[in-house]
């Protein structure tokens, strides 16, 4: 216990101290501010939440000019955590626009709603900037709590009940594994700290008969995590049984904060392990992407057929850190980004396509909605293309650059199974949009499309981002070209 | 004396024995948790075998951990557990079967994984450590200035896990308006 | 040796622990029946010995040879061992209490306070475990009272021992009682012992918080199925509660076994048990007065009054503590 060595730099845990004290803050709001029962204040909470989004993007912007700074050797801020921040903070602010209208149907406790996206979103930030394996398990912990509950949110709802049991249930169970494998790693090198574990882990005198199984359980918990195959078998059920701003919100921020300590853990703390994980890693990859679309062939429902495209997605990423190099690394925060655009887009859209009353659309319901709705129909065209890897839009730049990282990690047979995916994911992506433009609207399945403005401006959002990000990637890799390159030179 | 053919095993000591008294609680309040066809019964051993994993601290001369232990596990959570049973009255007094289509596959993994274990576990040279622990006190002291020094961080976010789970207690919990 | 200083001394001194528990557990009825007697104007037991100070043995007598009967209808193994777990964490609280300067606790263990907060959250089982195991509505509504009211009296009752700890700055309870303090130190103490006495009758399900085994609505709640030896049990559970509780707050608060400004205790440390019972006895009379004087709240006030009123104050408390500790000490 040497004090003369502390560093306690606040400045590194900014962005998720800044979305903690804006989370009290709504809560605060919520209480205080209830208002009489025809004019609520609370409507106010969504912008409170949402001031808090943007309040956090800007400090991080401020903290993408500061020199990477670590505390105590738990957390750091580099480029790469700030990438998995901005990752997050798009998938927060989208998910409270497509929110804003939605939640007041589903659940009156407005308040806590947009405060635990706020406090999930602070566990996520944790997540990528954690370099402690106790600190990723409670990051871990802290944003899966929050979402096991988001998941319940509609509490007359039997499958929106389901869906939370069920990811609480298995979710409780993968962190059982993850802190098993936390604790044989530790067992193995005696540290937690990934610096420590990577010396320990090269010095010859260790013992490393324990670190096997616990990079296999580590596997295994981040795997729950990000919806690997075999361990994927929650996602449909919650995605589909979760509200649906809460399954967008889901599907692209829980990927980003997992894949991102993902990342961190394996190739700051086990690289001179990379003999081991990295073929375990190609093999998951591969069955991902393979069952994930195959998978997604079968879907009638518009929510499982994005949580199996989700899993792919899952596995296309899962490339990148297979390639085990630092282009994979920036190809797969790219990936993660444009999936949050492109993701939250569509999902905003079937929350348009929900009737009252509904948590889920069935791709019927698509019929003919490019006659009814032109406007709307391209849009979700447009998010449809992306996911499929068509260019010019954000998708076909993520799985390039994945792509490429692989080729260039001498990886060019995961490369073409990963393009041979891509192929199948664009048969079931395109159907899509073949129904909407190309079957006749059927007068049972009509529904009537209400749109509200702060969902308008979110899907606005996301499809401007899907665009420019497709157009011009260089936007965001110059941005954090340069960070992710400190960020493993640390290791 | 003649030379006995099997040389005698020394006798326990004390510790040992109580170490492996404590040990035989716990795995049989494990088996209670897994075994019993009553689901209180069930809860019982899962408070029982917390109780055991806090003797085993103590035995370890952990004492703070140990007291911390049935704080959390037997004061708190088992007596919530055993809680929410009595409060659903038709899981209280049913018998249900602690087996189902799966219980051979699980069996199996389950041994495998603890041959596995076991077998890893005692290929090991295990450090000793030295001396006993003398001061009890300083050891907690150092617990607590750790907490705010260098596991700062794990402290400051067990807060914000704390946070959320109040938070979502209260969704969950609040009346349906 | 080993054995010898490990089991044998300890064993002892327990032993001889319990049989004065015991011994004051039977006189704490006498005593608390004579009070009460004094409180309504009457005599209180007076017919076996003198002053009915034989009363204590005749009851025992009877409970002992009592028809031992376990009814049909309920969980067996679980039913017998109720009473017994009600019974064991007011005794094993007595393993961190110190006794004296020359008569330290059975395990002088450096945590004695947080020992004193974990076996206080163990104390429900016993209660629980008769509820449920009587397969009776009353007995089920008793404990499910009894064991919310406990958990939630744990809370306010563990800050305000935190604050204490922070006072002290140590966890062992002979430091506590053997370090020097400062005149407003015992003033901030005092002015919480009110509170924290009602959570200790909160958490010892005494009179006016006895709402778990009431008579008119409960038929006396987790303990209707009890009856014989097993009763006794329970009853003396909740009796040695009274006198273990009495002992801590003697401890935590009064100075445990010393005297007041340090007179004697250096002279003559043989005393000290009997101070520290001497206190005990002032305390059990609190407990009897209260008994006497108040009636019960609605369930639902008791709760409240855990949940909204004491809970902030404790933790207010607590933190005006931590300051207190931080800024002059």
């Amino acid at each position: 216990m040497n004090n003369a060595s502390l560093e306690l730099n606040i400045v590194a845990l900014a962005p998720a101290a800044s979305m903690v004290i804006f989370a009290l803050l709504v809560m605060a709001v919520d209480v205080f501010a209830r208002g009489t029962r025809t004019q609520p204040v609370r409507a106010a909470t969504p912008w409170v939440a949402l001031l808090g989004v943007l309040v956090t993007a800007g400090v991080c912007v401020w903290l993408l000019g500061q020199p990477v700074t670590t505390f105590q050797g738990m957390a750091i801020l580099d480029r790469y955590s700030l990438g998995i921040a901005f990752v997050v903070l798009v998938a927060a602010g989208l998910s409270i626009l497509v929110s804003a209208r939605y939640i007041p149907r589903v659940n009156a406790q407005v308040g806590e709603y947009y405060a635990l996206i706020l406090l999930i979103s602070a566990g996520m930030m944790m997540m990528g900037a954690a370099t402690d394996l106790i600190v990723v398990f409670l990051a871990l912990e802290t944003f899966s709590l929050g979402l096991y509950i988001l998941a319940g949110l509609r509490r007359s709802d039997a499958m929106s009940s389901e869906a939370a049991m069920k990811y609480f249930l298995l979710g409780a169970f993968a962190s059982g594994f993850f802190v098993y494998g936390a604790a044989l790693v530790y067992g193995a090198t005696g540290a937690t700290q990934f610096e420590q574990i990577a010396a320990m882990a090269t010095n010859p005198a260790t013992d490393l008969t324990f670190i096997y199984p616990g990079i296999a359980l580590l596997i295994v918990g981040f795997g729950f995590k990000v919806s690997l195959v075999p361990f994927h078998m929650w996602t449909p059920d919650v995605y589909q049984g979760a509200p649906t701003p809460v399954t967008a919100f889901m599907s692209a921020a829980t990927k980003a904060a997992a894949f991102a300590a993902f990342y961190r853990v394996f190739l700051v703390a086990l690289p001179s392990q990379q003999a081991v994980w990295g073929p375990a890693l190609a093999t998951l990859a591969v069955l991902t992407m393979t069952l994930g679309n195959l998978a997604a062939l079968r879907q009638s429902s518009l929510k499982r057929l994005l949580a199996y495209s989700s899993i792919s997605h899952a596995g296309y990423i899962l490339v990148g850190l297979a390639a085990g190099s630092i282009a994979g690394v920036e190809a797969s925060l790219f990936y993660l980004l444009s999936y949050a655009f492109m993701n939250i887009g569509a999902f905003a859209v079937v929350t348009l396509l929900e009737k009252q009353g509904e948590m889920d659309a069935d791709g019927a319901r698509l019929r003919g909605l490019g006659q009814r709705k032109p406007l709307l129909a391209a849009v979700m065209a447009i998010f449809m293309f992306s996911l499929a890897g068509v260019p010019p839009f954000a998708g076909f730049f993520a799985k390039f650059f994945v792509f490429a990282a692989a080729v260039q990690g001498g990886m060019s047979w995961l490369a073409a199974i990963a393009m041979l995916n891509s192929a199948i994911g664009a048969y079931y992506y395109l159907r899509v949009t073949v129904v909407m433009y190309f079957n006749a609207p059927d007068a049972e399945t009509v529904s009537e499309v209400k749109s509200n403005w702060p969902l308008n401006v979110g899907i606005g959002v996301a499809l401007a981002f899907t665009i420019l990000l497709g157009v011009f990637p260089s936007l965001w890799t110059t941005l954090m070209e340069s960070g992710v390159v400190t960020a493993l030179a640390l290791r | 004396m003649p030379e006995l053919p099997i040389p005698i095993p020394p006798l326990p000591t004390l510790h040992e024995s109580v170490f492996m008294a404590i040990a035989l609680l716990t795995v049989v309040g494990a088996f209670l948790v897994v075994a019993a066809r009553n689901l209180f019964h069930n809860a019982l051993g899962l408070a029982l075998t917390f109780f055991g994993v806090a003797g085993v601290y103590f035995v370890a001369e952990a004492e703070f951990v140990g007291v911390a232990q049935v704080l959390v596990y037997v004061g708190a959570i088992s007596t919530l557990i055993t809680f929410a049973i009595m409060l659903t009255r038709g899981m209280m007094y049913g018998a249900t079967s602690p087996l189902n289509r799966q219980a051979g596959t699980a069996a199996i993994i389950a041994a495998t994984v603890f041959v596995v274990m076991a077998g890893l576990l005692g290929s090991l040279p295990w450090p000793v450590a030295e001396e006993p622990i003398v001061d009890g006190q300083i050891v907690i002291a150092n617990l607590g200035v750790g907490f705010v020094t260098e596991f700062v961080v794990a402290f400051l976010l067990l807060a914000v896990l704390l946070l959320v789970a109040l938070a979502g207690a209260i969704v969950l919990a609040q009346d349906r308006k | 040796m080993d054995w010898l200083n490990l089991l044998v001394i300890p064993i002892i001194r327990s032993v001889v622990i319990i049989v004065v528990l015991l011994t004051g557990f039977a006189y704490l009825t006498w005593y608390e029946r004579k009070l009460l007697a004094r409180f309504h104007v009457r005599y209180g037991p007076n017919r076996a010995g003198p002053k009915g100070l034989l009363q204590p043995i005749a009851d025992a007598v009877k409970a002992v040879f009592k028809e031992e009967i376990i009814p049909g209808h309920v969980d067996k193994v679980v039913y017998l061992l109720a009473p017994a777990l009600a019974l064991a964490p007011a005794l094993l609280i007595w393993a961190v209490i110190p006794l004296g300067k020359d008569f330290p606790a059975v395990a002088d263990v450096p945590i004695g306070f947080l020992w004193i907060l974990a076996i206080a959250g163990v104390e429900s089982y016993g209660v629980i475990l008769a509820g449920w195991s009587s397969n009776n509505n009353y007995s089920l509504l008793g404990a499910l009272r009894s064991s919310a009211q406990m958990i939630s009296y744990e809370i306010p009752l563990g800050l305000f021992l935190v604050s204490i700890l922070l006072l002290a700055g140590d966890f062992s309870l002979v430091n506590l009682v053997e370090a020097p303090r400062a005149w407003w130190e015992w003033l901030w103490l005092w002015i919480m012992f009110p509170l924290f006495f009602i959570c200790i009758l909160a958490e010892t399900n005494r009179s006016p918080f006895d709402l778990p085994e009431t008579e008119n609505e409960l038929v006396a709640g987790f303990q209707t199925e009890y009856g014989g030896i097993k009763f006794a049990l329970f009853f003396m559970a909740e009796y040695i509660s009274m006198i273990t509780t009495s002992a801590i707050m003697a401890t935590l608060f009064f100075g445990g076994y010393a005297l007041p400004f340090g007179i004697g205790s250096d002279i003559l440390p043989i005393l000290g048990p009997f101070i520290l019972a001497g206190k005990v006895i002032v305390l059990l009379f609190l407990f009897i007065w209260v008994r006497a004087s108040l009636g019960r709240p609605r369930y639902d006030q008791l709760m409240g009054f855990a949940w909204r009123t004491l809970l902030p104050i404790s933790l207010g408390y607590m933190i005006i503590t931590a300051l207190l500790t931080v800024f002059f000490k």
